[in-house]
């Protein structure tokens, strides 16, 4: 996709990239710890890892098995178990788990919000979900995934992080993945070259590498996002 | 809710239908099903069998023998006598006197079994209660775990936050079986573990308890450890 100005010539250019998701390869990168050790360094309990795992609050590929020389022992993605417990023991002070559980999981299938409760709710500000639907043009009922949509631009247009003309641009990549987006792990990531900006789209990326004249102005996770939108919700 | 509008199906004798949307199904006799079925209340009294995944709203009991080839999902699921799920099974509780087969896993809140449980993955509920014979091919998960063996015991691994094995109490104690029931399993992991008759490759826990007859590699405890002299534990570690 490109937007051209009046003169011809590109002021903006969208690529959207794949990459294919491999296993082995993302296991290989991380730093794993083991169960004893989490337990130990979360202060948690055999217990509530099982019952987080029971109800799904800890995906089940998280878990992974490895041998060692004392027999079988589970390992975790570091980084990912230790914000994710975090999480859970912040908020399970006053949700249920059954509660946390909808949380995590990545879809809300049937969340309708009117527009002054995005507002109220401080998801979005009244200036950019103004900006939001002269854009899109759609009505003042929410579902989830418009939310997103306004909360990425509020998120960015607020932090100063790119301008109006750039938020018209992530807007569109947005629109048009809608689909996309919907699926497990979608990082957005915003560059500039020489003034010129671009947006992307990353699907299950492992890992991306740019040339080094260019910025990398924003990289965000959709699926953060997500989360942090309905820890507003709730 | 609209459930009332619709029909009962029930087969006495010999019969087979299609699935649907029922109210109250109810096999006597010999029948099958086959395609999907979503009802309120599934009985089956004989032999009946349903091919394809079963939705019910609160209760399901089989008597004699009943088999699903698909995935169950259900409230209340009883089994006197002999049930088959090839797929998996979704139920809040379970109470089996005679014999389940599951071929996937089974997701619950309460699980009482006396009699004989086949699964073939995991096995995860709130409480699972058990005086029986199982064999589980993948993690047996509760907060709960109250297991009185009866039989050889099977399961990959074992993980709650109590953990209780015992053999069961023999009248006639001077009749020493000749080959000893016992549970197996490769890694028992929770807060609490109080196990007897046991083989495991790995204990690990707060509060261990060790009762008699059992063989362990490997026990990891961090609280407190108490171990029967009958018992052999090659290594034992304080963390």
């Amino acid at each position: 996709m490109s937007n051209k100005n009046k003169d011809g010539n590109f002021t903006s250019v969208t690529v959207l990239c794949y990459t294919l998701y491999m296993k082995g390869v993302f296991m290989m990168s991380e730093e794993l710890i083991s169960k004893k050790d989490l337990l130990d360094l979360a202060g948690i309990s055999y217990g509530q890892l099982y019952r987080w795992k029971r109800k799904d609050l800890i995906p089940e590929d998280w878990f992974i098995r490895k041998s060692t020389f004392t027999g079988q022992e589970t390992f975790f993605p570091k980084g990912k178990i230790l914000e994710r417990i975090n999480k859970i023991q912040y908020m399970k002070e006053n949700l249920s788990l059954d509660e946390l559980a909808d949380m995590f999981s990545p879809n809300i299938a049937d969340l309708q919000l009117e527009k002054d409760e995005l507002v109220k709710r401080n998801i979005v500000s009244n200036t950019v979900l103004d900006i939001y639907l002269e854009i899109e043009k759609g009505g003042p009922t929410f579902n989830f995934s418009r939310i997103l949509e306004v909360y990425v631009l509020e998120k960015l247009l607020q932090s100063g992080e790119i301008n109006l003309d750039e938020g018209k641009m992530l807007l569109q990549v947005l629109l048009e993945n809608k689909s996309l987006i919907r699926q497990k792990n979608v990082e957005l990531v915003f560059t500039r070259k020489l003034g010129v900006s671009s947006c992307l789209l990353l699907i299950n990326t492992e890992n991306f590498q740019f040339e080094r004249s260019t910025k990398i102005v924003v990289q965000l996770s959709l699926m953060a996002c997500m989360e942090e939108i309905k820890s507003k919700l709730l | 809710m609209e459930t009332k509008k619709r029909g009962d199906l029930l087969i006495n004798g010999f019969g087979s239908s299609n699935g649907g949307s029922f109210n109250s199904v109810s096999i006597n006799g010999k029948g099958t099903v086959t395609g999907d079925v979503e009802c309120s209340d599934l009985d089956f009294n004989g032999s009946g069998s349903i091919t394809g995944n079963v939705v019910v709203n609160h209760h399901a009991q089989f008597n004699g023998h009943g088999k699903i080839k698909g995935n169950m999902e259900s409230q209340f699921l009883t089994v006197e006598g002999e049930a088959g799920v090839t797929g998996n099974l979704i139920v809040k509780k379970l109470k089996v006197s005679g014999k389940a087969n599951v071929g996937g896993k089974i997701k619950g809140d309460e699980i009482e079994i006396k009699g004989r449980l086949t699964v073939g993955e995991d096995c995860e509920a709130e409480m699972f209660k058990a005086e029986s014979q199982f064999t589980i091919g993948g993690l047996l998960n509760a907060d709960l775990i109250d297991i009185t063996i009866f039989a050889d015991c099977n399961a990959k691994e074992i993980g709650g936050q109590t953990i209780l094995i015992k053999q069961k109490n023999s009248l006639l104690g001077f009749f020493k079986p000749f080959a000893r029931n016992q549970l197996k399993s490769e890694c028992i992991e929770g807060d609490k573990v109080e196990i007897e008759n046991t083989i495991a490759g790995i204990v690990r826990g707060n509060h261990v308890v060790i009762g008699a007859n059992c063989e362990i590699e490997v026990v990891e405890y961090s609280g407190e450890f108490t171990m029967d002299k009958n018992s052999i534990v090659k290594d034992i570690r304080k963390i």
